[in-house]
């Protein structure tokens, strides 16, 4: 149980799509998080679009994840 | 190896840094600015300065040499064993760390739990670090050696003081913006080897194609999921279970010289946005450090020793003024690790261990004072103590299972402590202390494990030990107070 046995009938193509669902999984919490969370610390007027990290974090996950769809 | 312009770039390169170090000098005067940069660094410095700090010169050679012997599978740990962890830290952790205006991860856990606890990482990391300053400084000399041909020493003596004064001056501030100079310079140097690699083995495709031609051991050279079974070091399953849910986590979020540098941010979104940026660049770093593995498999094939790729790679692809540049990108590397260090260690023992335990209520002048002295005194003893090295080839490789004893425990409690209120000061305390034994036990009874070098599977179930034994210790003493939790956890 410790060196994972029970895993090793999961092939790597299939352990490819658990990582792919666990960025996807990721991507929609960080969806969920408030506006005004993300902006905290950037003025009421000033708050454009690309100051909206949530933005941020989808592009690096989905960067991320065509990285391991490719590989 | 190094022609007169090689000469010039370096010297340029390394008196250029130190004027640049000490130029902000003159913005310490007080110790919030020395170990906080007065919290007014912007997200794109610290960013930088995150992704610099992480990669020194020798994982430049060790990744290269891995991604010789197993493939890309080694960019696992920049990409999945990163990013998340990063995303994670950025929106949960880092923020409560940086409202509640602390100097330190033990700090948190001392609010958090108690003081034996916060005194006990603490002093973890002080060791730590202090003992890694010693064999840094040897092992990248030993490597400039190799390299360069630079007497040992020389290599020493030159980063000790380069670093020493900007760091002694500066504080995180300089430490900061030395790095992103640090960082440019690395990419700059990095990627023309990439790039002129590229050129040599004929493209991507093309040196793709005549690996996998190589022979059966090369068929998963360019799969980043290795079977759970398969024989090297990063299987699926660790790298799911071991890395992505605990190691990464534990470094991104429990690592000093990580999390101090978001704490220098000048507001909240600031602190975030500084995380998520670096995981950005943390993306690029396989590229950089990856590839010139896999072309040297083409260019330089059957080479005994992995970690003679990059070296191969920089002698026979680059030209002159090139090589000056990567030289400089291995001392950056170095610098930057060098920097963290001293600055991190410095705050840990002013911060968790001299204000608490040695002189209470001194005024602000003297914490800053005794900051630049164990800034001083670190430097000393990495100095003094690098030569041990040479007595014992396979130390570096010990203080890194060092310090996997402690990253599954530590990241138990933190996030227990973070997110479950009836996690008690005895459930943190009980929790950190059996999961490091159980790590001990795990690393040093043979035959547990099958797979090459299991410290994947070591933090995940050191981690779980931790998570379990905390939750129920707590379960099994007394709550604390709401009004003790406040801040501390999320929701309270």
């Amino acid at each position: 149980m410790l060196n994972f046995d029970w895993l090793s009938g999961v092939s790597a193509e299939t352990a490819k799509w658990i990582f792919l669902i666990f960025f996807g999984l990721i991507g929609v919490l960080v969806v969920l998080i408030p506006n005004d969370y993300v902006f905290e610390g950037v003025p009421q007027g000033d708050r454009r679009w690309w100051n909206n990290l949530k933005l941020w974090a989808i592009g690096v996950l989905l960067i991320l994840s065509f990285i391991y769809y490719i590989f | 190896m190094l022609a007169g312009i090689d000469y010039f770039i370096v010297i340029a390169y390394l008196i250029g840094i130190l004027l640049l170090g000490y130029y902000f000098k003159r913005f310490n005067d007080s110790s919030e600015d020395y170990f906080l940069g007065g919290r007014s660094l912007p997200f794109w410095a610290i960013g930088m300065s995150i992704v610099v700090s992480d990669i020194g010169a020798l994982d430049f050679v060790g990744i290269s040499g891995q991604a010789y012997r197993y493939g890309i599978s080694v960019g696992n740990f920049d990409w999945i064993g990163s990013v998340p962890a990063m995303l994670l830290a950025a929106f949960i952790f880092i923020p409560y760390f940086w409202k509640g205006g602390m100097y330190t991860i033990p700090e948190y856990l001392g609010r958090r739990y108690n003081n034996t606890v916060r005194t006990i990482a603490s002093a973890t990391w002080i060791i730590f670090f202090a003992v890694d300053l010693g064999v840094l400084f040897w092992a990248s000399a030993v490597l400039l050696n190799v390299l360069m041909g630079w007497p040992i020493w020389i290599s020493i003596m030159v980063t000790a003081s380069v670093v020493g004064l900007y760091t002694y001056f500066g504080g995180i501030t300089a430490v900061v913006m030395t790095d992103v100079v640090q960082m440019i310079i690395m990419f700059v140097g990095g990627f023309a080897l990439v790039f002129l690699g590229l050129q040599a083995v004929g493209g991507w495709d093309v040196m793709a194609e005549k690996i996998v031609n190589l022979g059966p051991e090369y068929d998963r050279h360019f799969d980043l999921m290795q079977p759970s079974d398969a024989p090297t070091p990063y299987p699926w399953s660790g790298i799911l279970f071991g890395l992505t849910f605990v190691m990464a986590n534990a470094y991104m979020i429990g690592n000093q010289s990580i999390v101090q540098r978001c704490l220098t941010a000048k507001n909240e979104w600031h602190a975030k946005a500084s995380m998520i940026f670096a995981s950005s660049l943390k993306m690029l770093i396989p590229v950089l450090v990856l590839f010139p593995g896999l072309m040297a498999i083409i260019l330089h094939p059957g080479l005994e020793d992995g970690d003679q790729a990059l070296p191969m790679m920089i002698k026979n692809v680059l030209p002159p003024g090139l090589i000056g540049l990567m030289f400089s990108a291995f001392f950056a590397g170095l610098m930057s690790s060098v920097d963290s260090l001293l600055n991190s260690t410095a705050t840990l023992f002013t911060k968790d261990i001299y204000q608490p335990y040695i002189k209470k209520d001194a005024d602000d002048k003297h914490y800053l004072k005794v900051g630049k002295l164990t800034t001083l005194v670190l430097l000393l003893i990495g100095i003094a103590t690098a030569p041990i090295s040479s007595y014992y080839p396979g130390i570096y490789v010990a203080i890194q299972t060092f310090l996997s004893y402690f990253q599954g425990p530590i990241f138990a409690i933190l996030l227990l402590g973070m997110f479950w209120k009836r996690t008690t000061q005895w459930g943190g305390l009980a929790g950190l202390s059996i999961g490091i034994v159980c790590s001990f036990i795990l690393n040093t009874v043979e035959g547990i494990f099958t797979i090459e070098d299991p410290f994947l599977y070591v933090s995940w179930w050191s981690f779980v030990v931790g998570f379990v034994v905390t939750v129920t210790v707590s379960l099994m003493t007394s709550k604390h107070d709401d009004s003790r939790l406040k801040g501390l956890v999320y929701g309270a």
